[in-house]
């Protein structure tokens, strides 16, 4: 199993800094959150370590490789994958073709049916609209098909950012289960959410940003309890 | 009008559709990878004709005579050149330009086909005038009735539109064409899902560079001649039958080829008026379907590319 270790992570967009010294730790196995509101820089983090904003300073290590400014189909490789913000899927391909997608690096045939066969299982009615063109599913059949393309991979380490966005609190509760089972197969979630109740029940760890600075972190219990949490959303 | 001529103009008129069609696969591709207008595109398509056309002197220097080796070597010369033309192309001078505004690219890409015409017009030995092109194809032919079948159209017929289908099978049936489609549709998801971006735009731009030269060789072995300036008219007809199909589209692009093709040969030979005004009429029609389907006639909705 391999965590994700970010060392004194800054990052901006043109002039503006995003996230300031930023350092965090995803330990192996584990369900870890990045708790904050719209425009904390939860997204940026991601995006750091995706390197599809490159650092201006700082690390970002996968297990023991060094992925800072690496090339993103490069830190693909090392066994991540990513369920993106918004769900982002490709909305003139089939349901079938999005989930092959995930498994873009993956060559052999037989595992990638072997693994789409699962997702099937998790998700029977993206089974029924293998041939559906995605972009005319419904947000929460969406939501399937980005998980499911998200695992097709068989990912060590899976960055899942603001699942219950735009999802009706049904399908938000759903899809959390399913994302408690992605860690007990023995997958590190670093999980980004501003949904603080829902993800606290299922997270080991957790840190909270604003601002672009970490202002809390702690078990999910002491952060459940922390009134730096309130402060952040409610102050 | 009798049979037999109708089936030689369906012979001229499917042989040039492929041949427009193969040019517009190449803007509809660039575009939806990378969102640009090539206006190089012709252009390259005379580079891979003339490249074609030095590797048949060469096969005749070195005493290979055979034609259906010639036709065969100076075909995959010219496309594979051409290919990696493109590729070099797109790696240093599009992709570097990938964040300046669309009307800069369109017009570095205008002065580069500028400047690849003007090369071949000072550089190429006697590159100002008209170059045969050899008729390598064998030109036996079978009378039907009226109709004169030549064996040297058939097999343009036969190879261009089995070019077409190879390219719509690699598009929609490979994992290098589902590549494609995703960078096409959203750029920065398919790199999450770990395509190497500049690879899949790289060999998109070599792809549809050597679509462009098997044009070109189809060009030269239908009218047994080639020069600096053939690029200019086939690549804005190629231009034209990409945007008139739906910029972006595959389909579209073939579509618009054919069509373009159908309106020469109307205008050249049902219509009352001399055939060199073919092109007018086929660019004035052009004109009027774009003021009644402005985005094209296979429409590009907010997310439809390739």
């Amino acid at each position: 199993m391999t965590g994700i270790t970010i060392e004194n992570l800054s990052t901006g967009y043109d002039k503006a800094d995003v996230l300031l010294d930023l350092s965090l730790t995803v330990k192996p196995g584990t369900i870890t959150c990045l708790l904050g509101s719209n425009g904390a820089g939860k997204t940026t983090v991601i995006r750091s370590i995706l390197g599809l904003t490159p650092p201006r300073r700082g690390t970002i290590r996968l297990g023991d490789t060094d992925i800072t400014g690496m090339a993103t189909h490069k830190v693909i490789a090392q066994g991540l994958a990513c369920i993106p913000e918004g769900r982002r899927m490709f909305p003139k391909l089939t349901v079938e073709e999005n989930l092959r997608l995930g498994a873009y690096q993956v060559s052999d045939e037989a595992l990638i049916r072997a693994r789409m066969e699962t997702v099937f299982e998790t998700f029977p009615r993206l089974a029924e609209r293998r041939d559906q063109l995605a972009g005319t599913m419904s947000g929460g059949e969406q939501a399937m098909v980005s998980i499911g393309r998200g695992l097709m991979s068989g990912p060590k380490i899976l960055l899942i950012d603001e699942p219950s966005l735009g999802l009706s609190p049904l399908y938000v509760k759903e899809n959390f289960k399913i994302i408690d089972g992605i860690r007990d197969q023995g997958v590190t979630v670093f999980l980004v959410e501003q949904n603080v109740r829902q993800t606290l029940g299922i997270a080991d760890y957790g840190y909270v940003l604003s601002g672009g600075r970490l202002i809390a972190e702690g078990t999910a219990e002491a952060l459940k309890a922390s009134p730096e949490v309130h402060a952040a959303y409610f102050g | 009008m009798d049979i037999g001529l109708l089936g030689q103009y369906l012979a001229n008129g499917i042989i040039l559709g492929t041949m427009y069609a193969l040019v517009a696969v190449g803007f509809t591709l660039f575009f939806g990878v990378l969102d640009v207008i090539k206006f190089s595109h012709g252009d390259v398509l005379m580079l891979g004709a003339f490249t074609g056309f030095t590797a048949f002197l060469g096969l005749e220097f070195v005493g290979v005579t055979d034609p259906w080796v010639q036709v065969l070597v100076v075909t995959l010369v010219a496309v594979a050149g051409t290919a990696f033309i493109g590729a070099v192309i797109a790696r240093y001078l599009v992709l570097p330009l990938k964040a300046a505004p669309p009307l800069n690219i369109l017009l570095i890409t205008l002065m580069l086909g500028t400047a690849i015409r003007e090369a071949v017009r000072l550089f190429y030995p006697n590159g100002s005038n008209p170059k045969p092109f050899p008729a390598l194809l064998p030109d036996a032919s079978t009378d039907l009735g009226n109709f004169t079948l030549r064996a040297d159209s058939v097999i343009l017929v036969a190879v261009g539109l089995a070019v077409i289908v190879g390219l719509h099978l690699l598009i929609n049936r490979t994992r290098l064409g589902l590549a494609i489609r995703a960078v096409a549709q959203d750029e920065e998801t398919a790199r999450i899902m770990g395509i190497n971006y500049t690879m899949i735009v790289l060999v998109t731009f070599a792809i549809g560079s050597g679509a462009a030269a098997f044009a070109g060789i189809m060009n030269g072995l239908y009218y047994n001649e080639i020069n600096f300036g053939m690029g200019l008219l086939l690549g804005l007809i190629g231009f034209s039958a990409a945007i008139v199909g739906g910029l972006g589209n595959l389909y579209g692009a073939i579509l618009g080829g054919f069509l373009f093709a159908a309106l020469q040969t109307i205008g050249a030979v049902a219509l009352p008026f001399a055939s060199a005004y073919k092109d007018v009429f086929a660019f004035g029609v052009v004109i009027a379907v774009m003021a009644w389907k402005p985005t094209g006639l296979i429409a590009e909705r907010t997310s439809d590319r390739v």
